[in-house]
Protein backbone atom coordinates (compact mmCIF):
# COMPACT_ATOMS: atom_id res chain seq x y z
CA UNK A 1 0.00 0.00 0.00
CA UNK A 2 1.26 3.47 -0.77
CA UNK A 3 1.66 6.06 1.94
CA UNK A 4 -0.40 9.17 1.46
CA UNK A 5 1.36 12.43 1.98
CA UNK A 6 0.15 14.87 4.61
CA UNK A 7 0.41 18.55 3.83
CA UNK A 8 2.13 20.77 6.46
CA UNK A 9 -0.97 22.97 6.82
CA UNK A 10 -3.11 20.04 7.97
CA UNK A 11 -0.62 19.32 10.74
CA UNK A 12 -0.66 22.84 12.18
CA UNK A 13 -3.20 23.62 14.88
CA UNK A 14 -4.82 26.60 13.20
CA UNK A 15 -7.86 24.86 11.57
CA UNK A 16 -8.59 23.10 14.86
CA UNK A 17 -10.87 24.63 17.41
CA UNK A 18 -11.99 22.66 20.44
CA UNK A 19 -15.76 23.14 20.98
CA UNK A 20 -16.81 25.35 23.91
CA UNK A 21 -18.50 23.53 26.80
CA UNK A 22 -21.35 26.06 27.08
CA UNK A 23 -22.80 26.94 23.71
CA UNK A 24 -25.28 29.74 23.03
CA UNK A 25 -28.11 27.29 22.51
CA UNK A 26 -27.61 25.72 25.94
CA UNK A 27 -27.49 29.18 27.47
CA UNK A 28 -30.74 30.10 25.71
CA UNK A 29 -32.43 26.97 27.05
CA UNK A 30 -31.40 27.84 30.61
CA UNK A 31 -32.65 31.42 30.25
CA UNK A 32 -35.95 30.16 28.84
CA UNK A 33 -36.33 27.81 31.81
CA UNK A 34 -35.64 30.66 34.22
CA UNK A 35 -38.23 32.85 32.45
CA UNK A 36 -40.78 30.02 32.67
CA UNK A 37 -40.21 29.74 36.43
CA UNK A 38 -40.65 33.48 36.97
CA UNK A 39 -43.76 33.73 34.79
CA UNK A 40 -45.50 30.67 36.24
CA UNK A 41 -44.78 31.34 39.93
CA UNK A 42 -47.90 33.47 40.62
CA UNK A 43 -50.33 30.91 39.25
CA UNK A 44 -49.24 28.35 41.86
CA UNK A 45 -48.88 30.94 44.64
CA UNK A 46 -45.20 30.13 44.90
CA UNK A 47 -44.67 33.26 47.00
CA UNK A 48 -47.14 32.19 49.66
CA UNK A 49 -45.69 28.68 49.67
CA UNK A 50 -42.20 30.03 50.32
CA UNK A 51 -43.35 32.55 52.93
CA UNK A 52 -45.45 30.13 54.98
CA UNK A 53 -42.85 27.38 54.81
CA UNK A 54 -40.21 29.87 55.86
CA UNK A 55 -42.31 30.99 58.81
CA UNK A 56 -42.86 27.38 59.86
CA UNK A 57 -39.15 26.62 59.69
CA UNK A 58 -38.32 29.78 61.62
CA UNK A 59 -40.97 28.96 64.24
CA UNK A 60 -39.59 25.48 64.57
CA UNK A 61 -36.12 26.88 65.18
CA UNK A 62 -37.17 29.57 67.67
CA UNK A 63 -40.07 27.72 69.29
CA UNK A 64 -42.60 30.33 68.14
CA UNK A 65 -45.94 29.91 66.44
CA UNK A 66 -46.83 29.57 62.77
CA UNK A 67 -49.97 28.77 60.81
CA UNK A 68 -48.52 25.71 59.12
CA UNK A 69 -47.02 24.40 62.35
CA UNK A 70 -50.26 24.88 64.25
CA UNK A 71 -52.29 23.13 61.56
CA UNK A 72 -49.99 20.14 61.33
CA UNK A 73 -49.62 20.04 65.11
CA UNK A 74 -53.38 20.01 65.64
CA UNK A 75 -53.79 17.03 63.35
CA UNK A 76 -50.74 15.28 64.75
CA UNK A 77 -51.98 15.57 68.32
CA UNK A 78 -55.32 14.05 67.37
CA UNK A 79 -53.72 11.07 65.66
CA UNK A 80 -52.05 10.05 68.90
CA UNK A 81 -52.64 7.75 70.72
CA UNK A 82 -53.02 5.29 67.88
CA UNK A 83 -56.12 3.15 68.01
CA UNK A 84 -55.20 -0.44 68.74
CA UNK A 85 -58.26 -2.01 70.32
CA UNK A 86 -61.78 -2.24 68.99
CA UNK A 87 -64.89 -1.71 71.06
CA UNK A 88 -68.29 -2.46 69.61
CA UNK A 89 -71.73 -2.49 71.11
CA UNK A 90 -72.90 -6.09 71.35
CA UNK A 91 -76.44 -5.30 70.27
CA UNK A 92 -75.10 -4.03 66.95
CA UNK A 93 -73.13 -7.17 66.17
CA UNK A 94 -74.98 -9.58 63.96
CA UNK A 95 -75.11 -13.22 65.04
CA UNK A 96 -73.37 -12.45 68.31
CA UNK A 97 -72.61 -15.65 70.23
CA UNK A 98 -71.94 -15.00 73.90
CA UNK A 99 -70.39 -18.41 74.43
CA UNK A 100 -67.90 -18.14 71.61
CA UNK A 101 -66.12 -14.86 71.94
CA UNK A 102 -63.21 -14.01 69.64
CA UNK A 103 -59.73 -14.72 71.00
CA UNK A 104 -58.53 -12.40 73.80
CA UNK A 105 -61.75 -10.42 73.79
CA UNK A 106 -63.98 -9.65 76.72
CA UNK A 107 -67.38 -8.13 77.35
CA UNK A 108 -67.60 -4.82 79.11
CA UNK A 109 -70.82 -3.74 80.76
CA UNK A 110 -71.49 -0.04 81.01
CA UNK A 111 -74.37 1.43 82.95
CA UNK A 112 -75.37 4.90 82.00
CA UNK A 113 -77.63 6.88 84.29
CA UNK A 114 -79.76 9.44 82.53
CA UNK A 115 -82.49 11.76 83.77
CA UNK A 116 -85.66 11.32 81.85
CA UNK A 117 -89.19 12.68 82.05
CA UNK A 118 -91.70 10.11 83.21
CA UNK A 119 -94.79 10.59 81.03
CA UNK A 120 -97.13 9.42 83.81
CA UNK A 121 -95.90 11.34 86.81
CA UNK A 122 -94.47 14.17 84.78
CA UNK A 123 -91.47 14.01 87.10
CA UNK A 124 -87.82 13.74 86.16
CA UNK A 125 -86.61 10.25 86.93
CA UNK A 126 -83.20 8.73 86.65
CA UNK A 127 -83.03 5.68 84.41
CA UNK A 128 -80.16 3.23 84.20
CA UNK A 129 -79.39 2.04 80.73
CA UNK A 130 -77.19 -0.97 80.47
CA UNK A 131 -75.08 -1.45 77.37
CA UNK A 132 -72.70 -4.30 76.67
CA UNK A 133 -69.56 -3.81 74.62
CA UNK A 134 -67.33 -6.38 73.04
CA UNK A 135 -63.75 -5.27 73.57
CA UNK A 136 -60.99 -6.77 71.44
CA UNK A 137 -57.61 -5.56 72.75
CA UNK A 138 -55.87 -5.62 69.32
CA UNK A 139 -59.07 -5.75 67.31
CA UNK A 140 -58.47 -2.63 65.26
CA UNK A 141 -54.90 -3.61 64.50
CA UNK A 142 -56.18 -6.91 63.14
CA UNK A 143 -58.79 -5.09 61.10
CA UNK A 144 -56.16 -2.79 59.59
CA UNK A 145 -54.01 -5.83 58.87
CA UNK A 146 -56.88 -7.49 57.02
CA UNK A 147 -57.50 -4.31 55.03
CA UNK A 148 -53.80 -4.01 54.21
CA UNK A 149 -53.79 -7.58 52.96
CA UNK A 150 -56.82 -6.78 50.82
CA UNK A 151 -54.99 -3.73 49.46
CA UNK A 152 -51.96 -5.85 48.65
CA UNK A 153 -54.16 -8.34 46.82
CA UNK A 154 -55.82 -5.52 44.88
CA UNK A 155 -52.36 -4.34 43.83
CA UNK A 156 -51.30 -7.88 42.92
CA UNK A 157 -54.40 -8.58 40.84
CA UNK A 158 -54.26 -5.16 39.24
CA UNK A 159 -50.68 -5.86 38.18
CA UNK A 160 -51.48 -9.37 37.00
CA UNK A 161 -54.32 -8.16 34.78
CA UNK A 162 -52.17 -5.24 33.58
CA UNK A 163 -49.43 -7.63 32.44
CA UNK A 164 -51.96 -9.86 30.67
CA UNK A 165 -53.61 -6.93 28.90
CA UNK A 166 -50.38 -5.16 28.00
CA UNK A 167 -48.74 -8.18 26.34
CA UNK A 168 -50.90 -8.11 23.18
CA UNK A 169 -50.96 -4.30 23.24
CA UNK A 170 -47.15 -4.22 23.30
CA UNK A 171 -46.94 -6.79 20.51
CA UNK A 172 -49.17 -4.72 18.24
CA UNK A 173 -47.73 -1.34 19.18
CA UNK A 174 -44.10 -2.33 18.55
CA UNK A 175 -43.08 -1.16 15.11
CA UNK A 176 -41.03 -4.25 14.35
CA UNK A 177 -43.76 -6.77 15.24
CA UNK A 178 -47.05 -5.15 14.31
CA UNK A 179 -48.72 -6.78 11.31
CA UNK A 180 -50.04 -3.54 9.82
CA UNK A 181 -49.60 0.22 10.16
CA UNK A 182 -53.27 0.65 11.12
CA UNK A 183 -53.05 -2.00 13.83
CA UNK A 184 -49.96 -0.20 15.09
CA UNK A 185 -51.78 3.13 15.19
CA UNK A 186 -54.81 1.62 16.91
CA UNK A 187 -52.75 -0.17 19.55
CA UNK A 188 -50.72 2.99 20.21
CA UNK A 189 -53.94 4.97 20.64
CA UNK A 190 -55.36 2.44 23.11
CA UNK A 191 -52.11 2.45 25.11
CA UNK A 192 -52.06 6.25 25.26
CA UNK A 193 -55.71 6.40 26.27
CA UNK A 194 -55.22 3.88 29.07
CA UNK A 195 -52.23 5.81 30.36
CA UNK A 196 -53.99 9.17 30.05
CA UNK A 197 -56.79 8.24 32.47
CA UNK A 198 -55.50 8.29 36.06
CA UNK A 199 -56.45 5.38 38.32
CA UNK A 200 -58.44 7.61 40.63
CA UNK A 201 -60.63 8.87 37.77
CA UNK A 202 -61.34 5.46 36.28
CA UNK A 203 -61.97 4.14 39.80
CA UNK A 204 -64.71 6.78 40.24
CA UNK A 205 -66.54 5.40 37.22
CA UNK A 206 -65.80 1.76 37.97
CA UNK A 207 -67.23 2.12 41.47
CA UNK A 208 -70.46 3.26 39.86
CA UNK A 209 -70.36 0.32 37.45
CA UNK A 210 -69.22 -2.48 39.78
CA UNK A 211 -70.26 -1.10 43.15
CA UNK A 212 -68.08 -0.48 46.22
CA UNK A 213 -65.29 -2.96 46.85
CA UNK A 214 -62.09 -4.34 45.45
CA UNK A 215 -63.34 -5.17 41.92
CA UNK A 216 -63.38 -1.51 40.93
CA UNK A 217 -59.94 -1.04 42.46
CA UNK A 218 -58.42 -4.02 40.66
CA UNK A 219 -59.79 -2.92 37.30
CA UNK A 220 -58.77 0.71 37.74
CA UNK A 221 -55.19 -0.31 38.51
CA UNK A 222 -55.16 -2.88 35.72
CA UNK A 223 -56.26 -0.40 33.05
CA UNK A 224 -53.70 2.24 33.91
CA UNK A 225 -50.99 -0.36 34.45
CA UNK A 226 -51.70 -1.91 31.05
CA UNK A 227 -51.19 1.48 29.41
CA UNK A 228 -47.92 2.02 31.23
CA UNK A 229 -46.55 -1.48 30.65
CA UNK A 230 -47.80 -1.57 27.05
CA UNK A 231 -45.77 1.52 26.24
CA UNK A 232 -42.60 0.40 27.98
CA UNK A 233 -42.75 -3.22 26.82
CA UNK A 234 -43.21 -2.01 23.24
CA UNK A 235 -40.35 0.47 23.43
CA UNK A 236 -37.98 -2.23 24.65
CA UNK A 237 -39.09 -4.57 21.90
CA UNK A 238 -38.31 -1.83 19.38
CA UNK A 239 -34.93 -1.11 20.96
CA UNK A 240 -33.88 -4.78 21.05
CA UNK A 241 -30.78 -5.70 19.06
CA UNK A 242 -32.03 -6.42 15.52
CA UNK A 243 -29.20 -8.76 14.54
CA UNK A 244 -30.51 -11.91 16.27
CA UNK A 245 -34.00 -11.09 14.99
CA UNK A 246 -32.74 -10.89 11.44
CA UNK A 247 -30.75 -14.07 11.89
CA UNK A 248 -33.92 -15.86 12.98
CA UNK A 249 -36.13 -14.36 10.29
CA UNK A 250 -33.51 -15.46 7.76
CA UNK A 251 -34.14 -19.09 8.71
CA UNK A 252 -37.84 -18.61 7.95
CA UNK A 253 -39.09 -18.33 11.54
CA UNK A 254 -42.42 -16.54 11.98
CA UNK A 255 -43.00 -13.39 14.07
CA UNK A 256 -44.05 -15.21 17.23
CA UNK A 257 -40.94 -17.36 17.14
CA UNK A 258 -38.74 -14.32 16.54
CA UNK A 259 -40.42 -12.67 19.53
CA UNK A 260 -39.88 -15.70 21.74
CA UNK A 261 -36.31 -16.58 20.74
CA UNK A 262 -34.69 -13.32 19.63
CA UNK A 263 -36.53 -10.55 21.48
CA UNK A 264 -37.84 -11.86 24.80
CA UNK A 265 -34.48 -13.11 26.05
CA UNK A 266 -33.10 -9.61 25.48
CA UNK A 267 -35.90 -7.70 27.20
CA UNK A 268 -36.92 -9.99 30.08
CA UNK A 269 -34.74 -8.28 32.73
CA UNK A 270 -36.18 -4.85 31.90
CA UNK A 271 -39.70 -6.33 31.83
CA UNK A 272 -39.25 -7.71 35.33
CA UNK A 273 -38.03 -4.29 36.44
CA UNK A 274 -41.06 -2.48 34.96
CA UNK A 275 -43.47 -5.02 36.36
CA UNK A 276 -42.01 -4.75 39.86
CA UNK A 277 -42.23 -0.97 39.58
CA UNK A 278 -45.90 -1.21 38.60
CA UNK A 279 -46.59 -3.60 41.47
CA UNK A 280 -44.89 -1.22 43.88
CA UNK A 281 -46.76 1.75 42.49
CA UNK A 282 -50.03 -0.18 42.43
CA UNK A 283 -49.77 -0.87 46.13
CA UNK A 284 -49.58 2.86 46.84
CA UNK A 285 -52.29 3.61 44.27
CA UNK A 286 -54.53 0.87 45.72
CA UNK A 287 -54.73 2.88 48.94
CA UNK A 288 -55.63 6.00 46.96
CA UNK A 289 -58.39 4.42 44.85
CA UNK A 290 -59.82 3.10 48.11
CA UNK A 291 -60.67 6.71 48.96
CA UNK A 292 -63.42 6.67 46.31
CA UNK A 293 -64.74 3.34 47.58
CA UNK A 294 -62.72 0.90 45.55
CA UNK A 295 -61.83 -1.33 48.50
CA UNK A 296 -58.81 -1.87 50.69
CA UNK A 297 -57.20 0.27 53.36
CA UNK A 298 -58.07 3.49 51.51
CA UNK A 299 -61.76 2.89 51.92
CA UNK A 300 -61.24 2.35 55.65
CA UNK A 301 -59.11 5.50 55.87
CA UNK A 302 -61.72 7.59 54.13
CA UNK A 303 -64.49 6.26 56.39
CA UNK A 304 -62.56 6.96 59.58
CA UNK A 305 -61.48 10.40 58.40
CA UNK A 306 -65.04 11.37 57.60
CA UNK A 307 -66.17 10.19 61.06
CA UNK A 308 -63.38 12.22 62.73
CA UNK A 309 -61.89 9.01 64.15
CA UNK A 310 -58.39 10.46 64.01
CA UNK A 311 -56.87 7.84 66.31
CA UNK A 312 -57.94 5.22 63.81
CA UNK A 313 -56.53 7.35 61.00
CA UNK A 314 -53.22 7.45 62.88
CA UNK A 315 -53.08 3.66 63.06
CA UNK A 316 -53.87 3.37 59.37
CA UNK A 317 -51.16 5.85 58.38
CA UNK A 318 -48.52 4.10 60.46
CA UNK A 319 -49.56 0.72 59.08
CA UNK A 320 -49.44 2.03 55.50
CA UNK A 321 -45.99 3.50 56.05
CA UNK A 322 -44.76 0.20 57.49
CA UNK A 323 -46.21 -1.75 54.59
CA UNK A 324 -44.73 0.48 51.88
CA UNK A 325 -41.34 0.37 53.60
CA UNK A 326 -41.51 -3.43 53.75
CA UNK A 327 -42.49 -3.72 50.10
CA UNK A 328 -39.65 -1.41 49.08
CA UNK A 329 -37.20 -3.68 50.87
CA UNK A 330 -38.62 -6.81 49.28
CA UNK A 331 -38.75 -5.44 45.74
CA UNK A 332 -35.24 -4.00 46.02
CA UNK A 333 -34.02 -7.42 47.09
CA UNK A 334 -35.92 -9.11 44.24
CA UNK A 335 -34.36 -6.79 41.68
CA UNK A 336 -30.87 -7.32 43.03
CA UNK A 337 -31.39 -11.06 43.01
CA UNK A 338 -32.30 -11.06 39.36
CA UNK A 339 -29.77 -8.76 37.77
CA UNK B 1 -23.52 -33.42 -9.65
CA UNK B 2 -25.84 -31.57 -11.88
CA UNK B 3 -24.61 -29.14 -14.49
CA UNK B 4 -26.82 -26.47 -13.02
CA UNK B 5 -24.92 -23.99 -10.80
CA UNK B 6 -25.86 -24.22 -7.15
CA UNK B 7 -25.97 -20.46 -6.72
CA UNK B 8 -26.08 -17.93 -9.53
CA UNK B 9 -26.13 -14.15 -9.71
CA UNK B 10 -27.54 -12.85 -12.98
CA UNK B 11 -27.06 -9.14 -13.54
CA UNK B 12 -27.70 -8.48 -9.87
CA UNK B 13 -28.06 -4.73 -9.25
CA UNK B 14 -29.07 -2.78 -6.20
CA UNK B 15 -29.61 0.92 -5.83
CA UNK B 16 -30.54 2.16 -2.36
CA UNK B 17 -33.23 4.76 -1.75
CA UNK B 18 -30.53 7.40 -1.21
CA UNK B 19 -29.22 6.77 -4.73
CA UNK B 20 -26.15 4.74 -3.77
CA UNK B 21 -25.39 2.09 -6.35
CA UNK B 22 -24.46 -0.83 -4.08
CA UNK B 23 -24.34 -3.48 -6.78
CA UNK B 24 -23.99 -3.00 -10.52
CA UNK B 25 -24.73 -5.87 -12.84
CA UNK B 26 -23.04 -8.67 -10.91
CA UNK B 27 -22.99 -12.00 -12.75
CA UNK B 28 -21.27 -15.17 -11.60
CA UNK B 29 -22.05 -18.80 -10.75
CA UNK B 30 -21.00 -20.91 -7.81
CA UNK B 31 -21.01 -24.66 -8.48
CA UNK B 32 -22.14 -27.07 -5.77
CA UNK B 33 -19.55 -27.71 -3.07
CA UNK B 34 -17.30 -24.78 -3.94
CA UNK B 35 -15.83 -22.50 -1.30
CA UNK B 36 -16.08 -19.03 -2.76
CA UNK B 37 -14.67 -15.97 -1.01
CA UNK B 38 -15.95 -12.49 -1.68
CA UNK B 39 -13.39 -9.75 -1.11
CA UNK B 40 -13.37 -6.00 -1.54
CA UNK B 41 -13.01 -2.80 0.47
CA UNK B 42 -15.67 -1.58 2.90
CA UNK B 43 -18.77 -0.39 1.10
CA UNK B 44 -18.01 -2.39 -2.05
CA UNK B 45 -21.34 -4.24 -1.87
CA UNK B 46 -20.25 -7.57 -0.35
CA UNK B 47 -22.89 -7.59 2.38
CA UNK B 48 -25.63 -6.44 0.03
CA UNK B 49 -24.83 -9.27 -2.36
CA UNK B 50 -24.83 -11.86 0.44
CA UNK B 51 -28.05 -10.56 1.92
CA UNK B 52 -29.73 -10.85 -1.46
CA UNK B 53 -29.14 -14.63 -1.38
CA UNK B 54 -31.88 -15.20 1.16
CA UNK B 55 -33.99 -12.19 0.47
CA UNK B 56 -32.84 -9.93 3.32
CA UNK B 57 -32.16 -7.36 0.60
CA UNK B 58 -34.31 -7.05 -2.48
CA UNK B 59 -32.47 -6.45 -5.74
CA UNK B 60 -33.43 -3.50 -7.91
CA UNK B 61 -32.88 -5.58 -11.02
CA UNK B 62 -31.36 -8.89 -11.96
CA UNK B 63 -31.78 -12.08 -9.97
CA UNK B 64 -30.22 -14.56 -7.60
CA UNK B 65 -30.90 -18.18 -8.48
CA UNK B 66 -30.65 -20.98 -5.93
CA UNK B 67 -30.75 -24.37 -7.65
CA UNK B 68 -32.10 -22.53 -10.67
CA UNK B 69 -35.04 -21.03 -8.77
CA UNK B 70 -35.15 -17.24 -8.40
CA UNK B 71 -35.14 -15.79 -4.89
CA UNK B 72 -38.56 -14.14 -4.93
CA UNK B 73 -41.64 -14.09 -2.75
CA UNK B 74 -42.75 -17.46 -4.09
CA UNK B 75 -39.47 -19.32 -3.58
CA UNK B 76 -38.20 -17.44 -0.52
CA UNK B 77 -39.42 -19.94 2.11
CA UNK B 78 -37.81 -22.84 0.26
CA UNK B 79 -34.60 -20.84 -0.31
CA UNK B 80 -34.35 -19.87 3.34
CA UNK B 81 -34.43 -23.55 4.32
CA UNK B 82 -31.49 -24.23 2.04
CA UNK B 83 -29.37 -21.25 3.07
CA UNK B 84 -27.65 -21.02 6.46
CA UNK B 85 -26.28 -17.64 7.51
CA UNK B 86 -23.21 -16.82 9.59
CA UNK B 87 -22.69 -13.21 10.69
CA UNK B 88 -19.81 -10.98 11.73
CA UNK B 89 -21.51 -10.15 15.03
CA UNK B 90 -22.76 -13.74 15.36
CA UNK B 91 -26.47 -12.82 15.42
CA UNK B 92 -26.81 -14.66 18.72
CA UNK B 93 -28.84 -13.52 21.73
CA UNK B 94 -26.16 -12.67 24.30
CA UNK B 95 -28.40 -13.09 27.32
CA UNK B 96 -29.76 -16.48 26.25
CA UNK B 97 -28.00 -19.77 26.80
CA UNK B 98 -26.10 -21.57 24.06
CA UNK B 99 -28.80 -24.26 24.10
CA UNK B 100 -31.58 -21.69 23.50
CA UNK B 101 -29.61 -20.12 20.66
CA UNK B 102 -29.10 -23.52 19.04
CA UNK B 103 -32.81 -24.29 19.18
CA UNK B 104 -33.48 -20.83 17.75
CA UNK B 105 -31.57 -21.96 14.66
CA UNK B 106 -34.06 -24.78 14.09
CA UNK B 107 -37.17 -23.03 15.32
CA UNK B 108 -38.42 -22.46 11.77
CA UNK B 109 -38.93 -26.24 11.59
CA UNK B 110 -40.63 -26.62 14.99
CA UNK B 111 -44.38 -26.19 15.46
CA UNK B 112 -45.14 -22.75 16.91
CA UNK B 113 -46.88 -24.07 20.03
CA UNK B 114 -43.97 -26.41 20.78
CA UNK B 115 -41.51 -23.58 20.28
CA UNK B 116 -43.43 -21.22 22.56
CA UNK B 117 -43.98 -23.78 25.31
CA UNK B 118 -40.37 -24.94 25.18
CA UNK B 119 -41.27 -28.55 24.29
CA UNK B 120 -38.60 -29.07 21.66
CA UNK B 121 -38.55 -32.31 19.67
CA UNK B 122 -35.85 -34.68 20.92
CA UNK B 123 -34.27 -34.86 17.45
CA UNK B 124 -33.32 -31.17 17.58
CA UNK B 125 -31.98 -31.39 21.11
CA UNK B 126 -29.77 -34.31 20.11
CA UNK B 127 -28.68 -32.51 16.97
CA UNK B 128 -27.80 -29.34 18.85
CA UNK B 129 -25.51 -31.33 21.14
CA UNK B 130 -23.93 -33.19 18.25
CA UNK B 131 -23.23 -30.00 16.30
CA UNK B 132 -21.77 -28.20 19.32
CA UNK B 133 -19.47 -31.16 19.89
CA UNK B 134 -18.47 -31.03 16.21
CA UNK B 135 -17.53 -27.36 16.32
CA UNK B 136 -15.42 -27.98 19.41
CA UNK B 137 -17.47 -26.85 22.39
CA UNK B 138 -17.92 -28.90 25.52
CA UNK B 139 -21.11 -30.02 27.29
CA UNK B 140 -20.80 -27.41 30.06
CA UNK B 141 -21.16 -24.65 27.45
CA UNK B 142 -24.78 -25.65 26.76
CA UNK B 143 -26.15 -23.81 29.79
CA UNK B 144 -23.75 -20.84 29.57
CA UNK B 145 -24.98 -17.53 28.34
CA UNK B 146 -23.50 -16.46 25.02
CA UNK B 147 -22.19 -13.32 26.75
CA UNK B 148 -19.88 -15.55 28.81
CA UNK B 149 -18.19 -17.04 25.71
CA UNK B 150 -15.12 -15.78 23.86
CA UNK B 151 -15.47 -14.39 20.34
CA UNK B 152 -14.16 -17.58 18.77
CA UNK B 153 -16.56 -19.71 20.80
CA UNK B 154 -19.45 -17.46 19.83
CA UNK B 155 -18.70 -17.84 16.14
CA UNK B 156 -18.45 -21.61 16.61
CA UNK B 157 -21.95 -21.49 18.09
CA UNK B 158 -22.99 -19.26 15.18
CA UNK B 159 -21.77 -21.84 12.69
CA UNK B 160 -23.34 -24.73 14.60
CA UNK B 161 -26.62 -22.86 14.70
CA UNK B 162 -26.49 -22.24 10.95
CA UNK B 163 -26.09 -26.00 10.48
CA UNK B 164 -29.20 -26.88 12.52
CA UNK B 165 -31.43 -27.01 9.44
CA UNK B 166 -28.89 -28.86 7.24
CA UNK B 167 -28.28 -26.00 4.82
CA UNK B 168 -26.97 -26.72 1.34
CA UNK B 169 -25.44 -23.27 1.12
CA UNK B 170 -23.58 -21.45 3.89
CA UNK B 171 -23.54 -17.70 3.46
CA UNK B 172 -21.10 -15.97 5.79
CA UNK B 173 -20.83 -12.20 6.07
CA UNK B 174 -17.37 -11.29 7.43
CA UNK B 175 -17.46 -14.24 9.83
CA UNK B 176 -14.00 -13.54 11.26
CA UNK B 177 -13.81 -9.74 11.14
CA UNK B 178 -14.23 -9.53 14.93
CA UNK B 179 -11.77 -12.31 15.72
CA UNK B 180 -8.00 -12.39 16.18
CA UNK B 181 -5.86 -13.90 13.37
CA UNK B 182 -5.24 -17.29 14.96
CA UNK B 183 -8.91 -17.83 15.86
CA UNK B 184 -9.91 -16.54 12.41
CA UNK B 185 -7.95 -19.33 10.74
CA UNK B 186 -9.46 -21.91 13.10
CA UNK B 187 -13.00 -20.71 12.48
CA UNK B 188 -12.60 -20.60 8.70
CA UNK B 189 -11.04 -24.08 8.69
CA UNK B 190 -13.94 -25.31 10.77
CA UNK B 191 -16.47 -23.79 8.41
CA UNK B 192 -14.80 -25.34 5.37
CA UNK B 193 -14.54 -28.72 7.06
CA UNK B 194 -18.22 -28.69 8.01
CA UNK B 195 -19.26 -27.64 4.51
CA UNK B 196 -17.09 -30.29 2.83
CA UNK B 197 -18.51 -33.00 5.12
CA UNK B 198 -22.02 -32.05 3.98
CA UNK B 199 -21.25 -31.26 0.37
CA UNK B 200 -22.43 -27.72 1.06
CA UNK B 201 -21.44 -24.64 -0.88
CA UNK B 202 -19.86 -21.65 0.88
CA UNK B 203 -20.10 -18.02 -0.13
CA UNK B 204 -18.14 -15.99 2.38
CA UNK B 205 -17.10 -12.37 2.43
CA UNK B 206 -13.71 -11.58 3.96
CA UNK B 207 -11.65 -8.48 4.16
CA UNK B 208 -8.31 -10.18 4.71
CA UNK B 209 -6.98 -11.22 1.31
CA UNK B 210 -4.42 -13.62 2.77
CA UNK B 211 -7.16 -15.49 4.64
CA UNK B 212 -9.30 -15.60 1.51
CA UNK B 213 -6.43 -17.07 -0.49
CA UNK B 214 -5.80 -19.72 2.12
CA UNK B 215 -9.47 -20.58 2.75
CA UNK B 216 -11.23 -20.38 -0.61
CA UNK B 217 -11.19 -22.36 -3.83
CA UNK B 218 -12.13 -19.26 -5.69
CA UNK B 219 -12.14 -15.53 -5.11
CA UNK B 220 -14.62 -13.00 -6.40
CA UNK B 221 -13.64 -9.37 -5.82
CA UNK B 222 -15.95 -6.39 -5.78
CA UNK B 223 -15.18 -2.72 -5.79
CA UNK B 224 -17.81 0.00 -5.66
CA UNK B 225 -20.48 -2.56 -6.52
CA UNK B 226 -18.68 -3.88 -9.61
CA UNK B 227 -17.18 -7.30 -10.16
CA UNK B 228 -13.43 -6.69 -10.55
CA UNK B 229 -11.96 -10.17 -10.30
CA UNK B 230 -13.22 -13.71 -10.56
CA UNK B 231 -10.86 -16.66 -10.57
CA UNK B 232 -9.03 -19.35 -8.64
CA UNK B 233 -7.83 -18.23 -5.22
CA UNK B 234 -4.20 -18.75 -6.24
CA UNK B 235 -4.61 -16.34 -9.14
CA UNK B 236 -5.54 -13.46 -6.86
CA UNK B 237 -2.02 -11.97 -6.65
CA UNK B 238 -0.43 -8.74 -5.51
CA UNK B 239 -1.47 -6.92 -8.64
CA UNK B 240 -5.11 -7.98 -8.16
CA UNK B 241 -5.00 -6.92 -4.53
CA UNK B 242 -3.63 -3.53 -5.47
CA UNK B 243 -6.26 -3.14 -8.17
CA UNK B 244 -9.03 -3.80 -5.65
CA UNK B 245 -7.70 -2.06 -2.57
CA UNK B 246 -4.69 0.00 -3.55
CA UNK B 247 -6.06 3.00 -5.33
CA UNK B 248 -9.11 3.02 -3.07
CA UNK B 249 -6.76 3.48 -0.14
CA UNK B 250 -5.38 6.63 -1.76
CA UNK B 251 -8.81 7.99 -2.55
CA UNK B 252 -10.07 7.33 0.93
CA UNK B 253 -7.28 9.19 2.71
Amino acid sequence: MSLTRVSPEARSASPWRFPAAVRPRALAVWLLLLAAIVVSAPSVEAGRMLRMTGEAVAALATGGKSQVGDGLGAIGRQLIPLQVSERREVSRIEDFDRDRLPLFSRIEVVDTRTERLDPETLQMRSVVERAEYLVEPVGYLVRVGVKLWETLMIAFWGTLLAVLMSAPLAFFSARNLTPHAWVYGGARAVVSLLRAVPELVSALFLVVAYGFGPVAGVLALALHGAGFLGKFYAEDVEAADPKPQEALAATGANRLKVLRFAILPQVIPQYIGYTLYVLDRNFRMATVVGLVGAGGIGQELKGRFDMYNYHHVGTILVAMFAAVFLIDQVSARLRRAHF
Amino acid sequence: MSAQPHLAFVGASKRFADGTQALADITFDVPRGQVCALVGPSGSGKSTLLRAVNGLTELTSGAVLVDGAPVDAEHLPAVRRKVGMVYQHYGLVDRASVAENMIAGAVADIATWRALLGIYPAAYRVKACALLAEVGLSPEHLTRRVSELSGGQRQRVGIARALMLDPEILVADEPVASLDPRVSVEVLDLMRREARARGATILCSLHQVDLARRFADRIVALRAGRLMFDGPAAAFDEAATLAIYGSAAEEGR
